[in-house]
């Protein structure tokens, strides 16, 4: 039993967009047997990568949602989630990473350490992921993985080295030096499935021993046996493996290794390292929330003995149901059994269990801690934890950021209309970065998402999937209002119009919240408000903050103080307090200065060099704040701060500028006040918006 | 800010016979590692930018996001001992009047170093009073390299600050009495300055003041904590 998990590897394949994630996913399967032909992103088979399984995907050559496989390697079972690369989707990295226990991080040997990579490496950091480094197209025209390496070292902090190096680059790029083997590989047959094992080439060997001083200099940082074997001389392969192995499910360490997923080099060898240095489920420590200790932290045991703790960390609704992802922590699940949903209280039968490989699934009839499967038709949450109901455990949730950009659309008829709010249910569900609200006033869907791609792709989807046609209005960025001075309130709610009358007063003050979220104080002292009554206080402020009076964008960072007040023994009521809180809001917001909030993104525009003046002058014209410049080789990363709303159709604008050479991506900054000379130039555009809405 | 400004290590300059570094100069600052010289250069450079002066910081080491950690540090620590009350004006006036230019992998040639200077100027209109240049390698870099420099201060009409290693065990000095590895570019640079740890604190010596050819004792005790003036 220890042994099964003992040779589980639940990983998680990251990189920036374009690396090759798929790729190089497409050949593991296909040399774990999972698949029996390759196919190619974008393939001219037409056929797709087995992990693109939407149409969308095949298509447009991303991945859009995250895929779940599995497949078998030399006596290891090996779970992979194959993530997008693209910056809107960031949610389905998230997801995966939460509960994978290792990561690959696929690093381009032409583009290096990019944007995207930095992201995602912080992603790994965030949920503490060890991982190895995979320096993919060294195949490439420009190839340099030794620039790479130094960028693993540099831009991302990472104790890289070498485990591998090439023999050959770019066009004559044709196997690799294993250093702790010291024998060189060539992957060999029409699809690289034959590994031959052969001499290291002359011309490479002197380099080949360099490095490998240097991977032992750095492994025996890990392990005195190593450290002793170097000095008497008596370095076993085990001893090497061993302390990479320690370095990097310590994450101090991050072997690298090289290849060509397209050209099929490589890829066995990183297979080997997966299983080597890449953490069981028994290496990774794991904490829950004990509910019935006041939240306390307690670690989960990767035991399948235990109570079950498991984490529904994606869902999906396929034809036949909900299918809902689990990641088993502790414990073991069979079919019949019962599981309880923390949040809800809510008890389930186990029915149909499955194992995911893509969109094609294997029935199982148990799992174990440390597995991950998918369960049929639970109705759930992503993020909700599942016990046996022995304990009263939750997961602690995954971070997920708040949408930045909404778009109005409507159905483009009445079959559509029913269609599109399926649609959005499903939508919802899946992806706690996807909203979707009907505006009150223009009677609109609103849809909200992470950037123009992500909301781009699930229009297509409503047409694709549910056959919900929708038109679309422009892009809208989610502007914010903030207050920036305290103002004082004392408001009276007295209504007498029959019956049993309403009275409520409140006095205190609004002011800037340091925390930067909503805060109520209740400072009301000797009663004035009866205590029943503050809750419908605090209630009617909250419902303020939904629209604020400046230009009817939600309201942030705001503290409401209640100092005093006063009551009517038969006419106060939670609805006269409610009423009063909303009239002293709207008696005094426009008295504390509000001011417009906008989304600024972190920008980062990587290209040629020669194109510096010209990428600066667009950052520059569209209100950006550029911070810093990178000069790497001919390369060069600019980093910039610039404002959403001047971000749409940047794409095009990029690349015509560059003749298509450099790209960028952008991820939510922060908020910040739009400047005085925007202000009414927005105020009106919204007015008119308005005006117009309501005419229609 | 006014505090800031008059405990800056920059008030080392007070001592000097122009009072400042000034446009078309190179100025040093000569430390062995570990004793602070990138943290004196941001010092440097708080004291530029709270003066509403633009600046680049050139890294040649490490990339603009650790270049950034620095100066958060750097300034957490000031906030502490000074007891700042605008901070967002601060992150302001920072963010206005700071770039970073980060040369990785033997990036850097003085070349691109100017056109770098041109598409700021020409395409942010951002004018740079001063540059900062830390990681140079004094013992690899050749002369032309500070040559190279010397011409972009005058020809940007600025003032750049270099840091320069030096080693306990290196004891080198040419005859007015400049250490290596300054010692053959003395011709080149208008300030040097040496950042010393001693049991009292950290001291800022003036070795080199522009044609001056007198300097009486002139330093500045810093706090080796905070790296700002004491006396």
């Amino acid at each position: 039993m220890n042994d099964q998990i003992q040779n589980l590897r639940n990983i998680g394949i990251s990189a920036h967009i374009d690396s090759g994630k798929t790729t190089l996913t497409e050949r593991i399967l296909y040399y774990t047997k999972r698949i029996f032909a390759i196919h190619e992103v974008k393939g001219k088979d037409g056929v797709g990568a087995t992990m693109d399984t939407m149409e969308l995907e095949k298509e447009r050559g991303i991945t859009i949602a995250s895929a779940a496989t599995h497949c078998e390697w030399k006596g290891h079972r090996i779970n992979i989630i194959d993530t997008p690369g693209h910056v809107d989707f960031t949610i389905e990295v998230e997801r995966a990473l939460r509960v994978m226990d290792g990561g690959i991080l696929i690093l381009c040997a032409v583009g290096g350490v990019q944007s995207q990579s930095i992201a995602v490496d912080r992603q790994m950091n965030r949920y503490e992921v060890p991982r190895i480094a995979f320096i993919n197209k060294c195949d490439r025209s420009g190839a340099d993985p030794y620039r790479v390496l130094e960028q693993l070292r540099e831009k991302l902090n990472l104790n890289g080295v070498f485990v591998q190096i090439p023999i050959g680059l770019e066009g004559k790029f044709s196997g690799v030096v294993d250093l702790v083997l010291m024998k060189a590989f060539y992957f060999e047959g029409t699809s690289g499935e034959e590994v031959r094992e052969g001499a290291i080439p002359s011309d490479i060997i002197e380099e080949a021993k360099e490095r490998r001083e240097e991977l032992l200099d750095a492994a025996s940082m890990f392990s005195d046996d190593l450290m002793e074997a170097v000095l008497e001389d008596e370095v076993t392969e085990d001893l090497i493996y061993e302390a990479v192995r320690t370095g990097t499910v310590s994450r101090g360490l991050t072997p690298v290794f090289l290849g060509s997923a397209y050209k099929n080099i490589g890829v066995q060898s990183l297979l080997d390292g997966v299983n080597r240095y890449l953490p069981a489920p028994t290496d990774v420590k794991n904490n829950a929330i004990d509910l019935d200790q006041k939240g306390k932290e307690v670690p989960l045991e990767c035991n399948p003995d235990s109570p079950v703790v498991a984490l529904g960390f994606k869902l999906e609704v396929t034809p036949y149901g909900q299918l809902t992802y689990l990641r088993l922590y502790q414990g073991s699940i069979g079919k019949g059994d019962n599981l309880l949903i923390t949040r809800t209280r809510k008890k389930l039968k186990v029915g149909r269990l499955v194992r995911m490989h893509a969109d094609q699934m294997e029935d199982v009839t148990e799992a174990r801690a440390g597995d991950i499967v998918a369960l049929f038709g639970v109705d759930c949450y992503s993020g909700d934890t599942f016990t046996n109901g022995r304990l009263n455990y939750s997961m602690s949730s995954m971070f997920v950021p708040e949408p930045v950009i909404s778009l109005a659309i409507n159905p483009e008829d009445n079959k559509a209309q029913g269609n599109m709010s399926k649609a959005l249910n499903r939508f919802t569900r899946e992806d706690p970065t996807f909203r979707s609200h009907v505006d009150q006033e223009s009677g609109e869907t609103i849809i909200s998402g992470m950037g123009e791609l992500h909301l781009e792709v699930y229009v297509e989807r409503m047409k694709r999937e549910f056959d919900a046609a929708v038109n679309t209005g422009l892009p809208q960025v989610a502007y914010r209002e903030a207050i920036t001075k305290m103002a004082s309130f004392d408001y009276t709610h007295k209504k007498q119009t029959g019956g049993a009358g309403q009275f409520g007063r409140v006095a205190g003050f609004m002011e800037p919240s340091e925390s930067g979220a909503y805060e109520f104080v209740n400072h009301v002292k000797g009663g004035v408000i009866p205590i029943e009554f503050i809750p419908a206080v605090d209630k009617g402020f909250q419902t303020c903050l939904g629209k604020g009076q400046l230009i009817g964008f939600p309201v942030l960072g705001m503290k409401m103080v209640v100092n005093d007040g006063k009551s009517h023994s038969v006419d106060s009521s939670e609805r006269a307090f409610r009423a009063a809180a909303v009239g002293a809001f709207k008696q005094v917001y426009m008295k504390a200065k509000p001011v417009i909030l906008e989304p600024v993104m972190k920008v980062s525009v990587e290209g040629p060099s020669e194109f510096q003046g010209n990428v600066m002058a667009s950052i520059n014209q569209r209100r950006g704040l550029i911070t810093s410049s990178t000069e790497d080789g001919v390369f060069t990363t600019i980093e910039a701060e610039v404002p959403l709303a001047e971000m749409f159709g940047y794409a095009t604008t990029l690349r015509s500028l560059t003749q298509g050479k450099a790209e960028f991506t952008m991820e939510f900054s922060r908020y910040a006040k739009v400047p005085g000379s925007i202000v009414e130039e927005l105020k009106s555009e919204i007015q008119k918006k308005t005006k117009g809405e309501g005419k229609s | 800010m006014k505090d800031f400004i008059s405990v800056s290590p920059l008030r080392i300059l007070e001592k000097s016979s122009r009072k400042e570094l000034g446009s078309g100069n190179l100025g040093v600052l000569i430390a062995r590692a570990g004793v602070g010289k990138t943290a004196c250069l941001i010092h440097i450079a708080f004291d530029k930018i709270f003066r509403k002066e633009r600046l680049v910081h050139i890294s040649l080491e490490e990339g603009p996001e650790k270049v950034m950690s620095f100066y958060d540090v750097i300034y957490r620590d000031l906030d502490q001992a000074l007891g700042f009350t605008d901070g967002d004006e601060h992150r302001m006036m920072i963010d206005r009047n700071r770039m970073i230019l980060a040369y990785l992998n033997q990036s850097f040639d003085v070349d691109r170093l100017r056109t770098n200077l041109m598409n700021l100027t020409e395409n942010l209109e951002f004018r740079p009073n001063a540059l900062i240049v830390d990681g140079l390698d004094f013992e690899k870099a050749e002369r032309i390299i500070f040559e190279g420099l010397r011409g972009i201060a005058g020809e940007f009409q600025l003032e750049i600050w270099l840091s320069a290693l030096s080693h306990r065990h290196v004891t080198q000095t040419n005859e007015r009495g400049i250490p290596y590895p300054c010692h053959k570019l003395d011709d080149l640079f208008s300030l040097i300055i040496q950042l010393q740890p001693e049991p009292t604190g950290v001291f800022l010596r003036l070795l080199k003041d522009h044609d001056n050819p007198t300097i009486s004792d002139a330093s500045v005790r810093l706090d080796p904590n905070t790296f700002l003036a004491l006396d």
